[in-house]
């Protein structure tokens, strides 16, 4: 056993600080220079920078179609991907692993229900949800939280009950049963420990998934805030002959941050993978 | 036998299960197609009129009954904005949409099994760790941050390719290079990863030791590799046959996704349920395909 630190953790580590020091650097500014916490800062709107080059008219990202200086919306899409994603990921697994769990525990009609649940979820393009319960919700920061965590949460239930099924099969798990060991007990004692390092990775991995898939629904028009980047880069499309470095920084910036989610979560792969050992 | 009809059986329930879920949603989410048609100035007795001809002042489940039985005739309804057949639009959308799917998944299922098993036999050499960083790099650029980089690269910068629209060969490349990349670049991972798992089994050892050169050696890994990596291609086909909206929204191409997105948002209800029953069958079809052929490369995997 000689688990180790690669380079891909140390770099995926790396980029992700750096995004995490920008996100909080940006909150404190935000909400304590120029804003208070009861009414934080937004980006100004400016007619005169419009579409401003970068180093120009003292921005040092340029300007968006608005005027609005580029390094803050970016940081403001920023926080608010981050916050989405984070809150999309942690339901989504929890709901995975009960809902992948009860498909192995289940009596065989709940697994039918659940195959059938599944690949429904997998058929309906997650656009078309997403559209749906924003019908009922309103286009806000709850229906796209909503809409991601229904569509997301099949992915790790899959995974969930892979791992359920492998974990119950093992001696300690019979050796719990032999004590007595209740049925909860044995789902957040014993189960859940043994499958967290495997749904820790994903979770990782889908991060980065959320955030693109915000971007996506962004892009189409269906995000909850102006700042999302992915309603960013569909505004700057319209202006790619103008401003072509608008779209540059916002998919370079994109770009970055699921580098280092990717990085994180691969190395952590390896490193939590019995077989490369 | 009884399996295939298993499994008739199931895709049959799945469909069926797909249509009502989307009949009833759809319906009972908020937004009125009717009101839309006809605009805000239209008075009540036109639109109830409008919708006595549609039958949408029908209860649900009259609706419901009616809708089925048009559907076991092979009736898809007419759409609510310009009573269109359903079914003829579906055609003409499709061709777009199943031209782009197939050429890019298929082009990328080459690449991506050929560098993928390249990488795996030069693990951890110069070229597995450049492949490595390139999936990366293709992986964190999504859809439409990668095509509009794309559109400013060949068509604004070097005026090579047209930006929108559809017809010949030269609207297609973009948007195929932006599903390749993505598509090949995952293909390329799995391929690597599930080489190395088997590279180091006994058969293979057994193999080496009888002296068989190594590409043959190479050709019966990728056999026992395959049925991974098709079920990895049967999930993107699905995908991508069944619309791939950013792309054709991205490069106005007339596909299934861009009519889906416009359906969606104009409650045309005959054209959503339409276009769900095209993705549902075609995705049935793909898993049955890939299946069978997976049962043929490894008769193991047709246990499960």
């Amino acid at each position: 056993m000689s688990r180790k630190i690669t380079k891909e953790m140390r770099w995926g580590f790396g980029i992700l600080s750096l995004y995490a020091v920008w996100a909080v650097a940006w909150f404190f500014y935000r909400s304590l220079i120029k804003g208070s916490i009861f009414r934080p800062y937004v980006p100004e709107l400016n007619m005169q920078t419009e579409l401003a080059l970068p180093f120009s008219k003292g921005l040092i990202l340029g300007a968006d179609l608005l005027g609005r200086s580029l390094l803050e919306v970016l940081s403001a899409g920023l926080t608010y991907s981050l916050t989405i994603s984070l809150i999309v990921t942690i339901s989504t697994a929890s709901i995975g692993i009960f809902m992948g769990y009860m498909a192995v525990k289940a009596p065989s009609w709940f697994k039918l229900c659940f195959d059938l649940l599944i690949n429904i979820i997998f058929i309906f393009p997650s656009i078309l949800i997403a559209i749906m319960i924003m019908a009922v919700t309103g286009q806000s920061m709850q229906g796209l939280i909503f809409a991601l965590v229904i569509t997301g949460w099949s992915g790790y239930a899959k995974i969930a009950r892979g791992e359920s099924k492998r974990v119950l099969a093992l001696t300690y798990v019979e050796g719990a049963r032999a004590v007595g060991i209740g049925e909860v007990r044995l789902f957040f004692r014993i189960i859940i420990p043994a499958i967290l390092p495997v749904m820790i990775v994903n979770m990782v991995l889908g991060i980065s998934g959320v955030i693109i898939s915000e971007a996506a629904l962004g892009f189409l028009g269906l995000g909850a805030s102006p700042y999302s980047w992915g309603a960013m880069l569909g505004a700057s499309k319209t202006v790619l002959l103008e401003a072509p470095h608008i779209a540059m920084i916002l998919s370079l910036t994109m770009a970055g941050l699921i580098i280092g989610l990717n990085l994180l979560g691969d190395g952590l792969r390896d490193y939590l993978d019995p077989k490369e050992n | 036998m009884s399996k295939i009809f298993n499994k008739t059986l199931y895709a049959l329930l799945t469909i069926f299960v797909a249509l009502t879920t989307i009949f009833f949603v759809i319906r009972l989410s908020p937004g009125d197609p009717v009101e839309t048609v006809l605009g805000q100035k239209a008075t009540q007795a036109e639109i109830s009129k409008l919708r006595n001809q549609l039958g949408l002042n029908l209860s649900l489940m009259s609706q419901y009954k009616v809708y089925l039985k048009g559907l076991s005739q092979g009736d898809l309804g007419k759409t609510i904005f310009g009573a269109k057949d359903v079914k003829g639009l579906l055609k003409e959308r499709m061709k777009p949409t199943i031209t782009l799917a197939t050429i890019s998944v298929t082009m990328s299922a080459f690449i991506g099994i050929f560098l993928g098993m390249w990488a795996g036999v030069k693990k951890n050499k110069g070229f597995d760790k450049f492949s490595r960083l390139i999936s990366l790099f293709a992986l964190s650029f999504p859809i439409f941050s990668l095509a509009p980089l794309l559109v400013l690269i060949f068509s604004i910068k070097l005026n090579l390719l047209p930006v929108s629209e559809w017809g010949t060969l030269k609207h297609a490349i973009l948007p195929i290079i932006t599903l390749v990349i993505p598509l090949s670049a995952v293909l390329m991972r799995v391929t690597r990863n599930k080489y190395l798992e088997e590279v180091h089994s006994q058969w293979v050892m057994v193999t080496r030791s009888k002296g068989l050169d190594e590409v043959a050696i190479l050709l019966r890994i990728l056999k026992v590799c395959l049925p991974t990596i098709l079920n990895i291609v049967a999930i993107q086909l699905s995908v991508v046959i069944a619309g791939t909206m950013i792309t054709e929204t991205i490069f106005d191409i007339p596909g299934m996704g861009s009519l889906l997105f416009d359906g969606i948002q104009n409650r045309d209800y005959p054209i959503v349920q339409g276009v769900i029953v095209y993705s549902t069958v075609t995705y049935m079809v793909i898993y049955f395909l890939i299946d069978f052929i997976n049962e043929r490369i490894d008769p193991r995997t047709a246990s499960e």
